[in-house]
């Protein structure tokens, strides 16, 4: 079941509306859970025997899965429902949200004056084509950088209903488990100034804000329409959060301005020549000692072949096109160019802040990473992957 | 609805995937599954209506089995219809020509 959004921006959907996105939501439930583990197990009774009696060895890559599978009618099915769930998300928000429009700035308006954070627009900013010429995960309009909130609104809403429960109330759940996980494992290290970057609607910014209150927080995007529902929600949610226009790869902080610099989900919407200028630029503006941590899906290199194929479902069928191209790098890589020194590269899976109990949380962040399929994927008993970097101290 | 409130895309850019090698298979799933929706949504419906008469001490289900149609009110359920069928078949409209596995024409 999705969670309602608990803040003002919230959108007043019809009950048909509301009905269509629990179903969709359940749906979409049923399929990650239910349906992907009986296409697994429909791979290794069926597809996975005749694969290793055909090529005469065992299976070595996702690519030799995804062949045979795309053959396979629990495949077929799965992928079609998948497909067609994910654009029943964006039409059952869609009719409540453009009923709420002609509110939405005015309220993003009087929220404005009420709280500690901000909003800076930069009208002159050119908006990379992975942005404006992409609807990224079927997102009618994709992140659309207009002159009203609409594409905030539309990802907000979506995305409580996308998320199936998994993101918790707030849909917050990877900001608080990233930050607390900071918090448990590194209590010495007290960031002054934290940055989300790619922070869409703002959520998880402001989960920053809630774990280190005494901490300044911003967060930056592209898209000015995402921005200014960030900013009416993290307003209404009492939350002081500064919310930039700018581009990841040319940021215009000052070297050295940050304690923190966070990304969730931001990565692989990237292509790999931006995700390299971003880290650049993430180790230039933070402090000596200060932190990158990213939160991404798992990479290949870490999960069998199989389950690899099922997360990079999304790159195929899911206008996800820089996703596998980034899952199949090496992140220590990816940040060692960017300036950071192999031996303050580390990674780490954390369980959900939000439905974890203290002492499992602690012990969790305390132990070892553990990668299997659940590992950065919507399902019942997940965790999240995150990894980043230590700036060399001087 | 504001009439005057700005129009949103509902459709993303692009052509849908085809997963089954037979023409329209992928149309008749998201026929049966806008089938499922409607059906879902109806019967939540239902269930509130219940509920709500329940609490107000009202015999709805009675009332309903022997309930008389009215004209206007057939006219009404038939533009309700025919906005339930444009759902229904709404992929009959959108460009249909497989895209393989790495979503190239
Ligand atoms: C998948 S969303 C990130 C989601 C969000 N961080 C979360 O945790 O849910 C990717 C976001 O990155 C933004 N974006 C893409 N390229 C960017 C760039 N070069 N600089 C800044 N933001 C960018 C997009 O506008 C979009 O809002």
């Amino acid at each position: 079941m999705p969670f309602e959004l608990s803040h003002e921006l919230k959108a007043a959907h019809e009950r048909d509306s509301l009905a269509r996105q629990d179903f969709v939501s359940s749906l979409r439930g049923y399929i990650l859970n239910d349906m992907a583990a009986g296409m697994k197990a429909r791979f290794e009774d069926e597809v996975e025997p005749a694969l290793v009696r055909s090529l005469g060895r065992a299976v070595q890559s996702q690519d030799e899965v995804h062949a045979a599978m795309r053959k396979d009618t629990y495949f077929k099915f799965y992928s079609s429902v998948r497909y067609n769930a994910q654009e029943m998300v964006w039409r059952a928000v869609i009719p409540g949200v453009e009923a709420a429009l002609p509110d939405l700035s005015r309220q993003i308006d009087r929220l404005s004056s009420h709280g500690g954070g901000s909003l800076s627009l930069n009208p002159d900013l050119d908006i990379p084509e992975n942005v404006a010429g992409l609807d990224v995960h079927l997102m009618p309009g994709g992140y659309a950088n207009t002159e009203t909130a609409a594409a905030g609104a539309v990802y907000d809403n979506g995305l409580a209903v996308f998320s199936a429960g998994f993101m918790g109330p707030n849909l917050d759940d990877i900001g608080l488990s990233m930050s607390n996980y900071v918090k448990r494992r590194f209590p010495d290290f007290h960031p002054a100034r934290i940055l989300d970057c790619g922070c869409t609607v703002g959520h998880n910014a402001a989960a920053w804000a809630q774990t280190f209150p005494d901490a300044e927080v911003h967060g930056i995007d592209v898209s000015a329409s995402v921005l200014r529902y960030a900013h009416g929600r993290a307003q209404s949610l009492g939350l002081p959060v500064h919310y930039h226009q700018m581009d990841a790869t040319d940021l215009a902080f000052e070297d050295a301005s940050f304690d923190v610099i966070f990304t969730s989900m931001f990565l692989h919407e990237l292509s790999l020549k931006d995700i390299k200028a971003f880290f650049v630029e993430a180790h230039r503006v933070l402090r000596p000692g200060g932190l990158l941590i990213n939160m991404e899906l798992p990479p290949n290199q870490e999960l069998e072949p199989y389950d690899q194929f099922y997360l990079d479902w999304d790159c195929y069928y899911n206008k996800e096109p820089f996703y596998r191209a980034f899952r199949d790098q090496n992140p220590e890589d990816l940040i060692v160019a960017g300036g950071f020194a192999r031996s303050d590269y580390f990674r780490f899976t954390v369980p959900q802040f939000s439905f974890t109990d203290e002492d499992a949380f602690i012990a969790a962040v305390n132990a070892p990473p553990s990668f299997d399929g659940e590992t950065g994927r919507l399902s019942a008993s997940l965790n999240w992957f995150g990894f980043g970097g230590w700036k060399a101290k001087i | 609805m504001d009439s005057a409130a700005p129009r949103l895309p509902v459709d993303a850019e692009g052509r849908r995937p085809a997963f089954f090698a037979e023409d329209g298979v992928d149309q008749l799933v998201t026929m049966v599954l806008e089938l499922a929706t409607e059906l879902w949504v109806l019967r939540e419906r239902v269930f509130v209506i219940e509920a709500v008469a329940d609490r107000h001490g009202l015999p709805l289900k009675a009332e309903v089995e022997t309930y008389a149609i009215s004209e206007a009110e057939r006219a009404k359920l038939e533009g309700m219809r025919v906005t339930m069928m444009g759902q229904l078949f709404r992929t009959l409209n959108r460009d249909h020509r497989p895209v393989d596995a790495d979503g190239k024409a």
